[in-house]
């Protein structure tokens, strides 16, 4: 059995190793594994588990956008991509139940590796979220930031641990002064950004982009700061050209991995098939302390209650509207009956396209683009298509007008400020009732 | 008889003058020492005005009267002036409102930095004083300058068109410099992440680069701040007004990268080039779904579940529908004229609340998915910090990665788009921020009110403020009346 399998590999001769290589190669240099690593994970070798869970932290993590530092835990680790893989919606039990130390399960690793590798298309993604910007950069996505959790109780507690409210407008205040000047900031970036674009136009040798960047136009200016940019073009088309021949030598891995899933149905039939069944019986406890999970059902709560509104609201709209509309035509009923039911079909065939319109509003955009643009300033509008159908040139962008992006914005801010009112008004209400409390004194809102 | 007893009032003002606090009829009008005060303020402001309508005029105005009049304003309580300049320079646009005939609008520039003579400052010192002091006032230590901020800042040549792209730039700098509170910081550098430090996530070998960028860029933004270098620059700034800027507007079309750049970077955009049109080979697209679809067999949850993260995605974009579709219904006409008109109306609203019904049918999908997905939650205690990405990674939906791997470019067609896309960014964000606010200070503050009951009696300022904040976002007060009819 066991020269059998490793057999394969040798049949395979040079295009396993190189193909391997290729795919460590392709991924960023912060998260680059040895090929060594994953030749030992598929035979199960405990010494590569610790180097396979730091390789999957790592890679989620800067998926995530969020930030590691090189003592993180093993344990923090562990708990990390097991976290994010159920995220993901990876859904082999044997990863779970891995021990916390990171001591073995190099073989689960290197399965649920494989698994990101296609279901996240993680080596693309890792590529177009480390790319070389070199130009003016805004984003594009309208999601939340997150703001920084912070787990400690109040810090600014006064003595016997009371805050004044007064401070607490104080803040308020500050917090506003600073988004006015941090307005008038973006303006003057605004003014100072159109400027270069503008002055700059028709040197780039980019066709798609036009004119220059700060970045650019400093490079210009003083070429010996911008070494290292050089060197990190350099290496991000190495890493390119590796993904290139990954791409050439792909089906080797996957053919690879699939005499990893041979083995391991081999080990399960002379094993024991039992814990697929203990694991069942685990104990349903959904555990609201997470946070995610806090806000995913608080926006459930709050779309259903909108709906519902909005439900109620139609319904009595449309329960008047057909009261009137049946008054109407049962008095003109012998007069305009034949003619009607002829506009009758357009009407409804036209209202079927507009509803079309709307419906598809909701299912997921699949062009929003999240991460950042390169700012470009187009004064001429163009009358081919960006992306797919335009001229050879143009192909290789993708571009979303500012006035599209501005229009998200605006229906963004409308539902916000809408969410807003809401919480201000619940607020009201109870602060109203508060005050009905006390006696002698009568509140006026303005 | 009468200019006698005028003549006495004359002396009698006079003499109130010296003695501003022996004065009985100080309350029907201000004292004079107010008045004084007031006097000199009045001058401090017309001279701001003056300062800033003459920064926005080309240097070549006409001598004229204005030129005298400047001269005669220039006397002693110039001194005094000279601190107030900056402070009010953002009470300027008010104050053009309340003194709009008072001066003439046509002013000289260029004579009046001779006649004020050192140590006054130029005119462009003043207008960087201008933009500077706000910049201060905010500033709190280290910031997190933008990229822009890291540009130019070494340069010393004050001649040539760099200086106007560097002045440019140091303008920035200065006004984007002090970012504010790090609560911000997240927010801020959307715009500015090419060569931050600050964005997320470290890791990222392209940002890396930046720091040390960044860190020359501090440094030469604290160079900035010293007056003595100011002269320098402000007086390139003032020469180069019309000819530097000048220059790179009429050389900015005609440069050129250098070579090793203009290299690497054809050849780092057509390796891009080809691998997005690099495609899936069909042996390879055949050995990944196999090896796809034997791996979830062996999976627990069943198929057809969406994952958490096609859960929270799906929830994301029916975020905003409620509002659009709240559109849509409100621009129905409320009362059709024509029978046609009534009937598509008519058609229109039970299309919408079909919709709605299937939102809501969606909704409990997603709710009963999640529910068997939390099912299969491994343990989270908590310092995993977060398990779900702040922005879902690019997905391709129909396996074309292609679109993935092409240059993102947002563009622009004049500055007004540009500002507006700024401005709303920054609403959105800062809505982001209030919302989450309101939902802490909620939970902080009403549950203090509501526990205190009848010893609230006393701390009727508490609700007033506690009501300011949490209704009207801190803007309005309400209004407190001591319900005495009952007595």
């Amino acid at each position: 059995m066991r020269g059998r399998q490793r057999e394969q590999p040798r049949e395979r001769g040079p295009a396993l190793p190189a193909a391997v290589g290729a795919l460590c190669r392709a991924l960023p240099p912060r998260a680059r594994p040895a090929p060594d690593t994953l030749r030992r994970a598929r035979f199960d070798r405990p010494q590569a588990s610790l180097d396979f869970w730091r390789l999957l932290y790592v890679l989620l993590k800067q998926i995530h956008g969020d930030r590691w530092t090189e003592s993180d835990a093993i344990g923090a680790q562990v708990r990390f991509v097991k976290s994010a893989l159920w995220y993901h919606g990876y859904g082999r039990p044997q990863l779970q139940r891995l021990p916390a130390d990171g001591s073995v399960g190099s073989r689960e690793l290197l399965l649920a590796f494989s698994w990101l590798l296609h279901s996240l298309h993680l080596l693309e993604h890792l590529l177009v979220q480390n790319r070389l910007q070199t130009g003016d950069e805004a984003s594009v996505c309208t999601c939340e930031d997150e703001l920084p959790t912070s787990q400690e109780g109040t810090t600014e507690a006064g003595p016997e641990g009371r805050v004044d409210v007064r401070y607490l407008q104080w803040l308020n205040g500050r917090l506003r002064l600073h988004w006015c000047s941090l307005h008038a900031q973006h303006q003057e970036q605004c003014k100072l950004l159109h400027k270069i674009h503008l002055f700059t136009n028709g040197s780039h040798m980019d066709q798609n982009l036009g004119h220059f960047s700060v970045t650019e136009t400093d490079l210009i200016r003083q070429p010996e700061n911008y070494k290292q940019l050089l060197q990190l073009l350099e290496s991000e088309t190495m890493q390119l050209e590796a993904f290139l021949e990954w791409k050439q030598l792909e089906p080797v891995y996957w053919q690879w991995m699939e005499t990893v899933l041979d083995n391991m149905a081999e080990e399960r039939n002379t094993g024991e098939s039992q814990d697929a069944h203990v694991e069942k019986r685990r104990l349903p406890e959904v555990t609201s302390c997470c946070p995610w999970t806090d806000k995913l059902t608080g926006q459930m709560d709050r779309l259903s209650r909108d709906l519902m509104a909005l439900q109620e609201q139609l319904h009595q709209l449309i329960a008047q509207r057909k009261a009137a509309w049946w008054e109407k035509v049962a008095a003109r009923e012998e007069l305009e009956k034949e003619r009607f039911s002829a506009t009758a079909r357009k009407i409804q065939e036209s209202v079927e396209l507009k509803l079309r319109g709307l419906t598809s509003l909701h299912a997921p955009k699949k062009n929003e683009m999240h991460g950042s643009c390169r700012l470009v300033l187009r004064s001429k509008p163009t009358a081919s298509k960006m992306g797919f159908g335009g001229c050879v040139s143009r192909k290789a962008v993708s571009a979303v007008g500012a006035a599209e992006v501005i229009r998200e914005l605006q229906v963004r801010e409308t539902s916000l400020q809408r969410e807003l009112e809401q919480l201000r008004q619940e607020c009201r209400h109870r602060l109203d009732e508060i005050a009905g409390g006390l006696e002698g004194v009568i509140c006026i809102s303005p | 008889m009468l200019p006698a007893g005028c003549g006495q009032r004359d002396e009698e003002e006079e003499e109130e003058r010296p003695q501003p606090g022996s004065s009985t009829e100080h309350e029907d009008r201000p004292s004079p020492k107010e008045l004084e005060e007031l006097e000199l303020l009045n001058r401090a402001l017309e001279k701001a005005l003056r300062v800033r309508k003459s920064i926005l005029k080309t240097p070549l105005e006409a001598q004229g009267a204005a030129g005298q009049e400047w001269a005669g304003e220039a006397d002693a309580p110039k001194k005094a002036e000279e601190q107030q300049v900056p402070v009010p320079a953002e009470d300027v646009p008010e104050c053009r409102k309340v003194r709009a005939g008072s001066k003439k609008p046509l002013l000289v520039k260029k004579p009046s930095p001779y006649q004020l003579r050192a140590p006054y400052r130029t005119d462009p010192e003043v207008k960087k004083l201008q933009r500077k002091a706000p910049a201060r006032c905010v500033s709190q230590g280290p910031s997190t300058a933008g990229k822009i901020s890291s540009k130019g800042m070494t340069s010393k040549q004050g001649r040539t068109h760099k200086a106007a792209a560097g002045a440019s730039a140091r303008e920035v700098c200065a006004a984007a410099e002090p970012q504010g509170t790090p609560a911000l910081s997240e927010s801020a550098p959307h715009e500015q992440q090419s060569f931050s430090g600050g964005d997320s996530a470290e890791g990222k070998n392209s940002r890396a680069a930046g720091k040390d960028l960044l860190g020359a860029g501090k440094k030469s933004c604290g160079f900035l701040a010293e007056p003595s270098r100011k002269v320098d620059t402000a007086g390139a700034w003032g020469r180069s007004s019309s000819a530097g800027t000048g220059t790179l507007q009429e050389k900015g079309s005609q440069l050129r990268l250098p070579l090793p750049y203009r290299k690497a970077y054809s050849r780092n955009s057509r390796a891009w080039e080809r691998c997005r049109q690099c495609p899936t080979s069909a042996d390879a697209a055949a050995a990944r779904s196999r090896f796809m679809e034997r791996i979830q067999m062996t999976f627990c949850s069943p198929k057809l579940t969406p994952s958490p993260a096609e859960i929270e995605e799906e929830l994301r974009g029916l975020q905003d529908v409620p509002s659009r579709l709240r559109q849509c219904v409100e621009a129905e006409p409320a009362d059709p004229p024509t029978l046609q008109g009534e009937y598509e109306s008519l058609l229109t609203l039970e299309g919408l609340q079909t919709t709605v019904s299937q939102c809501l049918q969606r909704l409990q999908q997603l709710r009963e998915a999640l529910e068997s997905q939390l099912r299969l939650r491994p343990d989270c205690t908590g310092d995993v910090g977060r398990c779900s990405p702040a922005c879902p990674p690019a997905r391709g939906h129909t396996g074309d990665t292609a679109d993935m791997l092409a240059l993102p470019l947002l563009h622009y067609s004049s500055l007004q788009e540009l500002r507006d896309l700024f401005a709303l960014k920054l609403q959105v964000s800062m809505l982001h921020q209030e919302i989450a606010l309101q939902k802490v200070l909620m939970a902080e503050l009403l549950p203090v009110l509501e526990a205190a009951g009848p010893s609230l009696q006393g701390s009727a300022g508490l609700l007033r403020a506690i009501h300011t904040q949490l209704c009207q976002g801190g803007r309005a007060f309400p209004v407190l009346v001591r319900d005495e009819l009952l007595d």
